[in-house]
């Protein structure tokens, strides 16, 4: 008991109260848990399983909300570096290895600076305008399918949905534009009125060709029209389309040689202009999820969604073999499974340590381990890739599906790298000179090959 | 200023309520000052539709330190009005209070992109009021260097040019030829950018081998370099779109307004200093004098293009110059302390940005009388005014950029 007090004294303050709560969580804690186990658990389950529609549905935008930050800062890290490539530079290197945690860090500093409201601005509106951006291009995520079964909401008017939300980004901007009483801002701001409506009619009119071939509005659907061989994909039968979706969707997002809304070189930043702190954040974030979403709506519209560009089954069966399947059944190795978990990390390591060890002399052994382990974890992880790409159809399609859409982000990164800024009557006249007739064009062309073949 | 009914309230500068209509005035552009002539109340008067746009002095692509008030309608400017004296040091008043040698270092930062022709103007001058004769060597020198340095200021002038129009990339390998030509400057006088070089009478240090080694290394890709960069972006449709027949000037009002150097060639006129009033060795070089622009004058594209082909003459005469340098001294005989006899001098350069003349009158003392310069961003700043108007807000970027002004050369 003394021994218990003199502990006790020498505890700091902090400590005095940590430790009794430390104890109480102890014991306070298995008994909770075994009263929500038996108790709550079942009960929950029970309601959650009579409404699976509303689980999926919160599991969608918490799923949404997680992804959409990290693909933010992956794109914005890709952006900087690509971009230091192309233009002979470094570009970050400090933080983290090659500074892929700069954005980061840099996400990290937006949210301690000043928040600053300028004076005479709406501080209302001024507040939610980059919420209103921000949760416009989440809420579009929660329609694109990642992967076989990999959706938020199967809508059956999911591009209605796509359109009608992903043009609600305009109104924020205008609100950013209009409140932040600056006149490069509100110079910005009706710049982005004009150019998103303008660009959003060629946009709808050039997926109405493959809304007439698909036969529906759902994107999961159209995703899994595009099932075979890369040919199936929408862009062989609807290339026009294609590329008045590429274009109308890189002005959609405000991307360069469209990005007339923030030319920094003429209106400053356009809205951004008194934007700082984290409000700033979010229209920067949103920005580059814009980015990931036109890129995911190109690869899911016109260049097949999850859907591998070779169909591996289909020549399989045409040589004679079964397609490829995993059938490992763990549990029947028995204690075998056991001793192999314990075994097989430390007899790999030191196999794959091995060669480290011998090829060079002075390398002390427990370098050529620490080697060794990597190299086994490198393995295991490959092949529990592999087996997961074989084992689960979702798990291919998210690869492809990433794949694929990286790519058009790249692409994007790249015209931004490249490109000079075309003028605002070069841009709207293009939409409604160019690019409506074009979409028409395309509409109409696509609807008579249709009843031809059919009739 | 209390708001009615709360009689009691301080009122703060960022208290929203106390922006009342009437008080919102007070953000505008306005001068602050009664206007003092009738243009300046007629520019200050908006009609219905328009807005002033206050773009300046920190605007990224003024170049530097330029205010200009734009009246707008909607996208289009209507009128425009630039504000000068953000950079005003008061260099002449300075030259005026030093000595003939302390001068150099005066003008130096001047047009800080091609400082060299700042100092050479001056030089001249001082050497026709001394009466002293330069050596071939020096002169050599000076013309090789002073190429050197129009090369990269063309070059930087097509990096900004393209930044200016929204394109990221150029900028940077603009500054990696600028880069080079300032190392291998470096070389010769100890600076990258200011360089105090020119001397009354000849130049501060001979040719050495750093210098003829970086030039050696420079010159062997130059020509293909200069290539590449023309290929970069004179083939992209947008950036031609957005400069063809922006901001045009043809050769009577480009000669009525005073411009000079590349502006008033690429109107059509071919004028340079180099061949009208020649000077230095130029008679002895063989180069052409490129013009551009048809009966209609030059637009933005024909400026842009212009100095393009300037830099082939540029590398030409630095060709020519590598192979007839002579032998002999860098610096004429001349005593300390400098007291010209009294007098006046005129003597002007071609200048990367046109003519570039200094006015000197010696009352006798180490200290000239009086000193003028006259530069020539400052005579094709007034030519903004007319070629903006009934633009869009896009094309002031166009425009201003294709005129190539330097603030530092303006404010003096």
């Amino acid at each position: 008991m003394t021994t218990l007090n003199r502990a006790w004294g020498h505890l700091t303050l902090t400590g005095k109260v940590v430790i009794p709560l430390l104890f109480l969580a102890l014991v306070v804690g298995p008994i909770v848990t075994i009263f929500l186990a038996t108790v709550v658990g079942p009960w929950l389950a029970d309601v959650l399983g009579a409404n699976p529609e509303i689980v999926r549905f919160v599991v969608a935008i918490t799923g949404v909300l997680l992804f959409s930050i990290p693909a933010a800062f992956i794109i914005i890290y890709m952006e900087l570096k690509v971009i230091a490539f192309m233009n002979l530079r470094i570009g970050p290197d400090r933080v983290g290895p090659k500074g892929a945690l700069h954005s980061v860090v840099a996400g990290l500093k937006v949210l301690t600076k000043e928040d600053f409201t300028p004076t005479g601005a709406d501080r209302l509106v001024f507040t939610w305008a980059p919420v209103i951006v921000f949760l416009t291009a989440v809420m579009v995520f929660l329609v694109i399918p990642f992967g076989p079964g990999l959706v938020g909401q199967d809508l059956n008017i999911g591009l209605l949905y796509l359109f009608a939300v992903g043009g609600m980004t305009v109104v924020g901007l205008l609100l950013a534009g209009w409140s932040s009483f600056n006149k490069y801002s509100l110079l910005g701001g009706l710049r982005s009125a004009a150019q998103v409506i303008s660009y959003e009619i060629p946009l709808t009119l050039s997926v109405v060709g493959l809304i007439l071939l698909a036969g529906t509005m759902s994107v999961y659907k159209i995703a899994e029209a595009q099932q075979g061989w890369f040919t199936d994909w929408y862009v062989f039968r609807q290339p026009l389309g294609a590329l008045i979706f590429f274009i109308a969707a890189t002005a959609e997002a405000n991307r360069t040689p469209f990005d007339l809304t923030e030319a920094d070189s003429e209106i400053v930043a356009g809205f951004a202009t008194e934007y700082s702190g984290m409000r700033f954040g979010f229209l920067f974030f949103a920005e580059y999820v814009n980015v990931f979403i036109i890129s995911a709506l190109m690869t899911t519209l016109f260049f097949g969604a999850w859907n591998a560009p070779i169909d591996i089954n289909s020549i399989l069966a045409r040589v004679g073999l079964s397609p490829v399947s995993v059938s490992l059944d763990p549990g029947s190795l028995g204690i075998g499974l056991l001793i192999l978990l314990l075994v097989a990390p430390v007899l790999l390591t030191l196999i794959f340590a091995a060669p480290f060890y011998l090829s060079r002399s002075s390398r002390p052994a427990w370098q050529a381990l620490v080697l060794g382990f990597l190299v086994f974890n490198l393995v295991g992880v490959m092949l529990l890739g592999l087996l997961a790409y074989i084992g689960w159809p979702w798990m291919a399609g998210l690869t492809w599906f990433m794949l694929k859409s990286f790519l058009f982000v790249y692409v994007f990164v790249w015209m931004r790298g490249t490109f000079p800024r075309v003028r605002i009557d070069q841009l709207m006249g293009f939409a409604w000179k160019w690019l409506l007739p074009a979409a028409l064009l395309n509409l109409f062309v696509t609807a008579a090959a249709i009843i031809i073949v059919k009739s | 200023m209390t708001t009615p009914g709360k009689p009691h309230q301080h009122p703060s500068a960022d208290d929203p309520r106390i922006m009342l209509d009437d008080q919102i005035g007070q953000f505008e552009a306005v001068p602050p000052y009664p206007p003092r002539t009738e243009r300046e109340a007629e520019f200050y008067s908006l009609r219905d539709g328009e807005m002033f746009l206050n773009m300046g002095p920190q605007h990224p692509s003024t170049h530097g330190v330029l205010r200009v008030v734009l009246k707008i309608n909607g996208e289009q400017v209507v009128d425009l009005d630039p504000v000068l004296g953000y950079l005003h040091r008061g260099v002449e008043k300075l030259c005026e209070n030093s000595d003939y040698h302390h001068i150099i270092s005066q003008v130096d930062p001047l047009e800080y992109v091609s400082s060299l022709f700042m100092e050479w103007a001056p030089v001249m001058a001082f050497e026709k009021l001394l009466d002293v004769e330069v050596p071939r060597r020096a002169e050599y020198i000076r013309v090789l260097t002073g190429e050197l340095l129009r090369v990269s200021s063309h070059v930087l002038f097509q990096g900004w040019m393209a930044l200016d129009l929204g394109g990221l990339a150029p900028i940077l390998y603009s500054f990696i030829e600028r880069d080079e030509i300032v190392e291998m400057l470096a070389a010769i006088t100890g600076q990258r950018m200011l360089f105090n070089y020119f001397r009354i009478g000849g130049v501060n240090g001979d040719l050495n081998h750093e210098f003829m080694s970086r030039l050696g290394d420079w010159m062997s890709r130059a020509a293909k370099q200069h290539e590449a960069n023309i290929g970069l972006l004179n083939e992209n449709e947008i950036f031609v779109r957005r400069m063809r027949g922006i901001g045009r000037l043809d050769a009577a009002t480009a000669l009525r307004m005073g411009a000079s150097g590349p502006n008033i060639r690429a109107s059509g006129v071919p004028f340079d200093v180099r061949r009208a009033h020649p000077y230095s060795v130029y008679p002895e070089l063989e180069f052409d004098i490129p013009t551009r622009g048809g009966n209609g004058g030059g637009d933005s594209l024909d400026r842009y293009l212009l100095r393009l082909d300037e830099v082939s003459q540029s590398i030409r005469i630095i060709d020519q110059c590598l192979h007839n340098m002579p032998d002999g001294p860098i610096m004429a005989r001349l005593p300390r302390l400098l007291r010209p006899r009294p007098g006046r001098a005129w003597a002007a350069v071609e200048a990367p940005r046109g003519l570039y003349g200094t006015y000197a009158i010696s009352d006798g003392t180490d200290q000239p009388f009086r000193m003028k310069i006259h530069d020539p961003s400052f005579v094709h700043l007034q030519l903004v005014g007319l070629l903006m108007k009934n633009n869009l807000i896009a094309d002031t970027m166009a425009v201003m950029a294709s005129l190539d002004p330097v603030m530092g050369g303006i404010d003096k």
